[in-house]
């Protein structure tokens, strides 16, 4: 807890400003625990998704240069996109894991089992991913 | 737009009654974060890592393929959809995560967040939509 501030009278400085909030979280409390460290990456995990996007986007800007013009990302994309797809399964797997807990199918009486919900969402990211996968292939083929 | 956050710290007053403005951004973050948790692994994975590397052809290392797909309106409106909700999960995120480093100017954080993502939509489309 904290102890409280006082305000001597007619003394200028720090010690006399009133505190607005009675606590604030230091910057670096996620970094007090594994849990928390992990639950920072996941909400960070959308910017490297972001920035993976923009450079697709950097891309298409570049089919403006015509057929001879255009010249795809190279060397230093891998590199990018490889963090970049860490970042993308971590979300993948921690908001996947989730849809457990915030999904409710009712069946019958109750509620088909989390885990079953849970597993259906991973078997749908599998063929989603082999599909996607396979039109790009194909298309570039 | 919805005035039950913008009156600030020191005056707020939550209004009875469901927020619909926060239920429609999580409901949209929800959504936006299930569709890029289901397809974007496999565009970075091809993309962005097995066909620079030449493990694997890919429709964007070509010219001529690259254009062909994107001459199809579906694969535009799919790319769209796609980077649209890629930016949002970004700025909905970004948002609470600079709120949860201390960061208390939640509307204005929001904003400038949201405003992040719908212009990178907007560029998006501008690119997709007015190619050659």
């Amino acid at each position: 807890m904290n102890a409280a501030v006082t305000h001597p009278d007619g003394a200028p400085g720090p010690a006399a400003r009133p505190r607005t909030h009675p606590y604030r979280q230091p910057f670096t409390w996620w970094l007090r625990r594994r849990g928390y460290v992990l639950y920072m990456i996941r909400e960070l995990s959308a910017l490297p998704i972001a920035v993976w996007w923009v450079l697709f986007l950097v891309e298409v800007a570049r089919l403006r240069s015509g057929p001879s013009g255009y010249q795809p990302l190279e060397g230093w994309f891998v590199a990018v996109s490889v963090v970049c797809l860490a970042a993308a399964l971590w979300h993948t797997y921690t908001f996947l894991s989730l849809a457990g807990l915030i999904m409710r199918i009712p069946l019958g009486e109750g509620n088909v089992p989390a885990k079953t919900i849970v597993r259906a969402a991973f078997g749908g990211f599998v063929v989603l991913t082999a599909v996607i996968a396979g039109l790009m292939i194909w298309g570039g083929a | 737009m919805s005035t039950k956050e913008t009156t600030g710290e020191a005056g707020y007053a939550p209004r009875p009654g469901p927020n619909r403005l926060q239920g429609l951004l999580w409901a949209g973050f929800a959504n936006a974060a299930v569709l890029i948790a289901l397809v974007a692994p496999a565009h970075i994975l091809i993309q962005g890592v097995l066909a620079p590397l030449g493990l694997a052809p890919s429709f964007d290392r070509k010219y001529s393929t690259f254009a062909s797909a994107l001459s199809d309106p579906l694969v535009k409106i799919y790319l769209l959809v796609v980077i649209a909700a890629s930016f949002y999960l970004f700025g909905h995120r970004t948002r609470y995560v600079i709120h949860e480093l201390g960061v208390h100017g939640k509307l204005a954080v929001g904003l400038a967040m949201y405003g992040v993502a719908a212009a990178g939509t907007a560029v998006a489309a501008y690119l997709l939509f007015t190619l050659p």
